[in-house]
C-alpha cells in the first residue's frame, strides 16, 4: 500500500475511527480534529507500517461500506465492548472472516495443490534458449532471466557448438568454488580432455578448447595478452561465457567485469548470463556501442517451475501469502486474509505494547 | 506467542506439508548453528534407510575429501536429516551437504543469507525468516533483487510442479518489505567501475597514454555517466527556453547586480540583529552554560542548573547552585571561569530545577570537587568584519533612476535560481562526462611520486613488476617489497604479513601468541599503510590472523584440528583467510623474474600451507 492509497483510506474512514487506530500510536490523539489526525496517522507510518495498515484493513473490514451515512455514527456507541481498553484486535479475526472480497481469496488445497514430482521428460529446450542459441552464432548475447530455469543449458549448448566450429571457449563464474563444481560437470559432459581451469592457484589442462576460470583471471590474461605476454590462445578464442553477470554491481569485483568486457578480442562472442535484473536493456545497449556486433537481449521473467508464496505462523499454521495461487506481478497486491489476520496476531502478540 | 517459529517445529510443518527439502534462510551463522542444536535435542530420527542413504553418500564423498569423515555434525545429518550451511564451514563440508541436497536426501538446509549467491543448489520451498541482512555492520532491507534471488531457489526443475517461498515471522521480518521483493521488478544494476593502481600500470603497459581515455569511455560506467549527462543536458536546454524572457535589459548583467543587492541587505539586516545581543564573549560562553556545567564565580564555584533570558534583567541568566545547598540566581556575565567539568543533573521543571535526588548528588560532588579543574578553552568569534560591499551600498538600489528596475525587481529572484540551477547542471555534466578520466590522473600522479611510472607516464622498472600485483591493496604490497621489508624473512613470516594484509573480515577472533619477528615486521606494515592511507585505504592488518597463518606455514606437524583449537574463528573462515592467502603468495610467486628470492620464499610458504584440509579442494 503506497502512503497516498493509505491517506485515502484513511479520509474515508469517520473520525471516530481514527480515533480507534491513533489510539496508543499517537500522543494526545482526542485533541486533534479529522485532518490533523490523518497527517498524524500518516507521520506514523515510518515506526510501524504493517501494524497500522493491517489494523486499518481490519477496521475497514468490520465496518460497512462508507455508504451508508448512519452506520457509522451508530458503531461507537452500539458496540463499545469491542471498542474498549482490550483493543480491535481481539474482535478481528471472528469478523474478518465474515468480509467479503471482491476477488475469492484461494484456499490452502488449491495452493498446495500440485506439490509433487514430474515424470522424467525429455529435455526440450525452450523458445528463448533457442533464441538465444540462434543469435549467438552472429552477434553477443545477454540472458537475463530468473534463477533456475535453464540458463547453463544455454551455456552449455553454446559451448558445444563453438568447440564443434574449432573455436576456444572460455566459461567464467565469480566464486572459485563455482568454477570448480562447473570443471566437475562441465568434464563428465564434455570428457575430461576437452575441458581445463584456471584458478588463483589451480591450473588444470590448460590448452583445452574449453576453459573454466573465476573472472579474475580472464581479466589478467586479457591485461597480458594485451602487452604482448600471451598464455593463452586468444586468437582462437570464440566464445566468452560470462556467468552470474549481474556482479557487475559488485562493489568491490564489478569492476573485473567491465575491465573484461572491455578488453574482450572482438572475434569472440560474449554470452551473459545473468539473474533477473531491472535494466538488461542498458548493460545491451553499452555492449552494442563498444563491440563490433549490436547485441540481442533474451529476456523473460516467467519462471519454468511456477513458485508460490505462503506463509507459516509461529503455532504451525500455513496459509498463502497472496489471494490469488500464484505470486502476482506490480504494485497494490492483496495478502491473503487469513495470513492477514495471522500477521496482525502476530505483530499485536510480540511488538511492545502500543 | 513465541517471537518466532521453534526450528523444529519449522520443519515438521514442513514435512506434514510435503514442502521438503527446504532451505531456510536465517539471520546468521549463530542462528543456523542454534536451529541444528534443537534439531538435535527433539530427538526425532529419520526412518533407517533414509540414515543408511546419506551415509553412503557421505561415505563416498569423504574418499575424496577427508575431512568429512571428521566432521562434528556428521552423525546429525544422518541421523535428522537436517543440516546447517553457512561460511562458518569448511568448503568441502559445504559440497557435501550441496550434493545431499542435490540427491534429494536432506529435508531442510538453514543457511545465512549473506551467502545466497553461493549457495548452488535449488529446494521445493525456500524458508524466509527475515527482511534484512547484514552488510558490513548495519542490517539493511533486502532488495528486491534479492528476495528473488533467495525465493528464486525454491521449485527444482524436473523434480518440482511447483516451488514454495513460504515467509514466517520473526522480531527481524517486515513483511512489507518480502512482498514487495517478491512481486516488485528487480531494481536496475549500477556501474561499480573504480581506478585501481594495477589498472593504471597495465594500462599503461599495453596502450600508449593518449590512448587511455578512450580505452575508460568504453566502461559501463561513462557509459552510464553519459546517459545521465545527456539526460541534465536535455533539462539544461529547458531550462534556458525558460530563461528566455530574462535576458540583458538596461544592463547586460542586471541578475548579478539584484544578486549583489541582495545579499547586502542580507548582510545589513543580520548586522543589526547581531548589535542587539550580547557582547560575543559572552554568546561564546552562553553555549556551554548547560545544566550541569561546573561555572567560577567571584566568589567560590557553583553548578549550573538552567539558563534562561530574564525580562526584568534584560540579559541572559543562569540559576546556580552554590556549595552547601545554595540556589542562586546569577546573570551569565558574572560567571567568571568556565571549567572543563561537568555534572550528571536530572533537569525538573521547577524550583529547585533538578530532582530532590540529583540535588543532593550534586552537593555531595560540588563539596568534592578537586581544587584545580582546567578550564574550557572557549573559541570567541570575531564579530564579522563588515565587507567593501555593505559598507559601500545603502538600503537604496545603486541605479535608483534606471527604467527596468521595477521588472527587475520582480523577476530577479526567479531569474537567478534559474541560472544557478544552469550552472548546476553544466558542473555536474562536466564532472560526469570528465570524471573518470581524472580519477585515472591523480592515480597516475600517486604512481608517478612513488616512481612506477615516468614523468612521461612510461612503466619504470619498478612499474614493470609492480602491474603483476594485480591484488588490494596493490601499493601497499608493491611498496613492501620496494623497501625490502621481505628480504630474507621466513616463509611463515611472510604468509603471517600477507594473512593480515589479507584478511579483511572484523569477526573477532582470539590468537594470543604471535612471534617477535613477525610482530615488528607487523608494525613496520603498518607504519607504511598508514603512510599510504591518503592514497589506499588501509586493511585491517589484524595481528591474530598473522599469528595464524604463521603457526600454520611454520610448524607443519599442526593438523588441521588443533589449528582450529587454538583460536575463536570458525573452520570456514580460517580455510578463506588461508585460501586467500594462498592466492596473494601465488600473485608474489609471479615476480620470479625480478625477486627470485621473494618468489622462492612464497612457493615455499606456499607449498607449506597446502596441506591437509587446503589440500583437499584443488
Amino acid at each position: 500500500m503506497t502512503t497516498d492509497e493509505l491517506e485515502k483510506l484513511l479520509t474515508k474512514l469517520p473520525v471516530s475511527q481514527l480515533h480507534m487506530l491513533a489510539r496508543g500510536r499517537i500522543h494526545r490523539h482526542f485533541r486533534l480534529g479529522k485532518r490533523r489526525l490523518v497527517e498524524a496517522l500518516l507521520g506514523h507510518v515510518s515506526v510501524n507500517r504493517g501494524g497500522l495498515e493491517s489494523d486499518l484493513q481490519a477496521l475497514i473490514q468490520q465496518s460497512p461500506p462508507p455508504s451508508q451515512e448512519s452506520r457509522p455514527r451508530q458503531k461507537p456507541g452500539s458496540a463499545p465492548a469491542g471498542v474498549g481498553r482490550a483493543g480491535n484486535k481481539q474482535r478481528a479475526p471472528s469478523e474478518a472472516g465474515h468480509a467479503e472480497p471482491a476477488v475469492p481469496a484461494s484456499d490452502l488445497s488449491a495452493f498446495l495443490d500440485g506439490i509433487g514430482v514430474p515424470p522424467p521428460q525429455p529435455l526440450v529446450p525452450d523458445a528463448w534458449q533457442e533464441e538465444a542459441l540462434g543469435h549467438l552464432a552472429t552477434t553477443d548475447v545477454i540472458v537475463s532471466v530468473p534463477t533456475g530455469s535453464g540458463k547453463t543449458y544455454v551455456a552449455i549448448e553454446a559451448a558445444k557448438r563453438a568447440i564443434e566450429a574449432d573455436r576456444t571457449v572460455i566459461y567464467t563464474s565469480p566464486l572459485k568454488a563455482l568454477s570448480n563444481t562447473k570443471f566437475t560437470e562441465l568434464s563428465k559432459l564434455f570428457g575430461a580432455d576437452q575441458v581445463g581451469i584456471l584458478t588463483g592457484d589451480r591450473r588444470d589442462n590448460p590448452h583445452a578448447p574449453l576453459l573454466i576460470m573465476t573472472t579474475e583471471i580472464l581479466r589478467n590474461l586479457l591485461y597480458d595478452a594485451a602487452s604482448g605476454e600471451i598464455d593463452v590462445r586468444l586468437d582462437t578464442l570464440g566464445l566468452v561465457i560470462m556467468d552470474e553477470s549481474q556482479y557487475i554491481a559488485d562493489p568491490e569485483r564489478g569492476v573485473v567485469w567491465e575491465e573484461t568486457i572491455i578488453f574482450c578480442p572482438a572475434q569472440a562472442r560474449l554470452l551473459l548470463l545473468s539473474a533477473s535484473i531491472g535494466n538488461p536493456q542498458e548493460i545491451a545497449a553499452w555492449l552494442t556501442s563498444i563491440r563490433p556486433t549490436p547485441c540481442h537481449l533474451v529476456q523473460h521473467h516467467r519462471r519454468s517451475v511456477p513458485l508460490r508464496a505462503g506463509y507459516l505462523h509461529p503455532n504451525g499454521k500455513l496459509a498463502p501469502l497472496f489471494r490469488s495461487v500464484g505470486i502476482p506481478h506490480g504494485h497494490g497486491a492483496l495478502l491473503h486474509p487469513e495470513t492477514k489476520r495471522l500477521f496482525a496476531q502476530y505483530e499485536d502478540a510480540t511488538l511492545p505494547s502500543r | 506467542m513465541p517471537p518466532s517459529i521453534h526450528p523444529f517445529d519449522l520443519v515438521a510443518a514442513l514435512r506434514h506439508k510435503h514442502l521438503t527439502p527446504a532451505i531456510v534462510f536465517l539471520t546468521s551463522r549463530r542462528a543456523c548453528d542454534d536451529a541444528m542444536q534443537a534439531i538435535q535435542r527433539s530427538q526425532v530420527t529419520l526412518p533407517p534407510q533414509r540414515q543408511h542413504a546419506i551415509s553412503l553418500v557421505l561415505k563416498e564423498l569423504s574418499t575424496q575429501y577427508p575431512s568429512i569423515a571428521e566432521h562434528p555434525l556428521l552423525q546429525t545429518v544422518e541421523r535428522y536429516g537436517v543440516a546447517a550451511h553457512h561460511a562458518g564451514h569448511l568448503p568441502s563440508w559445504k559440497i557435501a551437504i550441496e550434493e545431499l541436497m542435490r540427491q534429494g536426501y536432506l529435508d531442510a538446509v538453514f543457511a545465512t543469507t549473506t551467502l545466497a549467491a553461493g549457495v548452488d543448489f535449488p529446494a521445493r520451498t525456500v524458508v524466509l525468516t527475515q527482511s534484512s541482512v547484514r552488510k558490513t555492520r548495519e542490517f539493511t532491507d533486502l532488495t528486491i533483487s534479492e528476495v528473488q534471488q533467495l525465493a528464486g531457489r525454491a521449485g527444482r526443475r524436473g523434480k518440482d510442479f511447483v516451488g514454495f517461498a513460504i515467509v514466517t515471522p520473526s522480531p527481524y521480518i517486515d513483511i512489507d518489505v518480502i512482498t514487495k521483493g517478491l512481486t516488485g521488478h528487480p531494481e536496475p544494476i549500477d556501474s561499480q567501475f573504480v581506478i585501481a593502481y594495477p589498472m593504471v600500470l597495465n594500462l599503461l603497459k599495453a596502450h600508449p597514454l593518449d590512448h587511455i581515455q578512450g580505452i575508460l569511455a568504453r566502461s559501463f560506467a561513462q557509459f552510464q555517466l553519459n546517459r545521465r549527462a545527456e539526460a541534465l543536458e536535455a533539462k539544461q536546454d529547458a531550462v534556458h527556453k525558460q530563461m528566455e524572457p530574462y535576458g540583458p535589459r538596461v544592463c547586460t548583467d542586471w541578475i548579478t547586480q539584484w544578486q549583489i543587492f541582495d545579499l547586502a541587505r542580507k548582510q545589513k539586516a543580520q548586522r543589526a540583529h547581531i548589535r542587539r545581543r550580547e557582547p560575543p564573549e559572552l554568546m561564546a560562553r552562553w553555549q556551554f552554560l548547560t545544566p550541569g556545567r561546573v561555572v567560577g564565580l567571584p566568589k567560590g564555584r557553583g553548578v549550573v542548573l538552567r539558563q534562561y533570558r530574564s525580562r526584568g534583567e534584560r540579559c541572559p541568566m543562569v540559576t546556580v547552585l552554590r556549595p552547601g545547598g545554595h540556589v542562586t540566581e546569577c546573570p551569565a556575565a558574572m560567571i567568571t571561569h568556565l571549567y572543563d567539568r561537568t555534572l550528571e543533573v536530572e533537569e525538573a521543571r521547577e524550583f529547585p530545577w533538578c530532582t530532590v535526588d540529583s540535588l543532593g548528588h550534586l552537593i555531595e560532588e560540588l563539596s568534592e570537587l578537586p581544587t584545580r579543574i582546567p578550564n574550557l578553552p572557549i573559541l570567541v568569534q570575531e564579530e564579522a568584519e563588515e565587507t567593501e560591499i555593505t559598507l559601500t551600498l545603502n538600503d537604496e538600489f545603486p541605479c535608483p533612476t534606471c527604467p527596468s528596475r521595477l521588472p527587475c525587481q520582480k523577476d530577479h529572484a526567479t531569474a537567478l535560481r534559474l541560472r544557478q540551477e544552469l550552472q548546476r547542471h553544466t558542473k555536474t555534466i562536466q564532472a560526469h562526462r570528465t570524471g573518470l578520466w581524472h580519477r585515472f590522473q591523480e592515480r597516475t600522479e600517486v604512481l608517478q611520486r612513488y616512481g612506477y611510472l615516468t614523468s612521461t607516464c612510461h612503466l619504470t622498472e619498478d612499474g614493470e613488476w609492480a602491474r603483476l600485483i594485480r591484488i588490494d591493496p596493490s601499493l601497499l604490497i608493491t611498496e613492501l617489497i620496494r623497501t625490502e621489508a621481505f628480504s630474507g624473512i621466513e616463509p611463515q613470516i611472510l604468509a603471517g604479513i600477507m594473512a593480515s594484509i589479507a584478511h579483511d573480515d572484523d569477526r573477532p577472533g582470539s590468537f594470543p601468541r604471535i612471534s617477535h619477528g613477525l610482530a615488528s615486521l607487523l608494525g613496520q606494515v603498518r607504519k607504511l599503510a598508514q603512510s599510504l592511507a591518503p592514497h589506499e585505504d588501509p586493511p585491517l592488518l589484524r595481528a591474530d590472523v598473522a599469528a595464524l597463518a604463521e603457526r600454520w606455514v611454520g610448524d607443519t606437524s599442526l593438523t588441521w584440528i588443533r589449528l582450529c583449537q587454538t583460536t575463536t574463528m570458525a573452520e570456514g573462515d580460517i580455510y578463506r583467510l588461508l585460501a586467500r592467502n594462498l592466492e596473494f603468495l601465488s600473485q608474489l610467486h609471479t615476480l620470479r623474474a625480478t625477486h627470485p628470492g621473494l618468489a622462492d620464499t612464497a612457493s615455499r610458504a606456499i607449498k607449506a600451507l597446502r596441506r591437509d584440509v587446503l589440500e583437499e579442494l584443488p
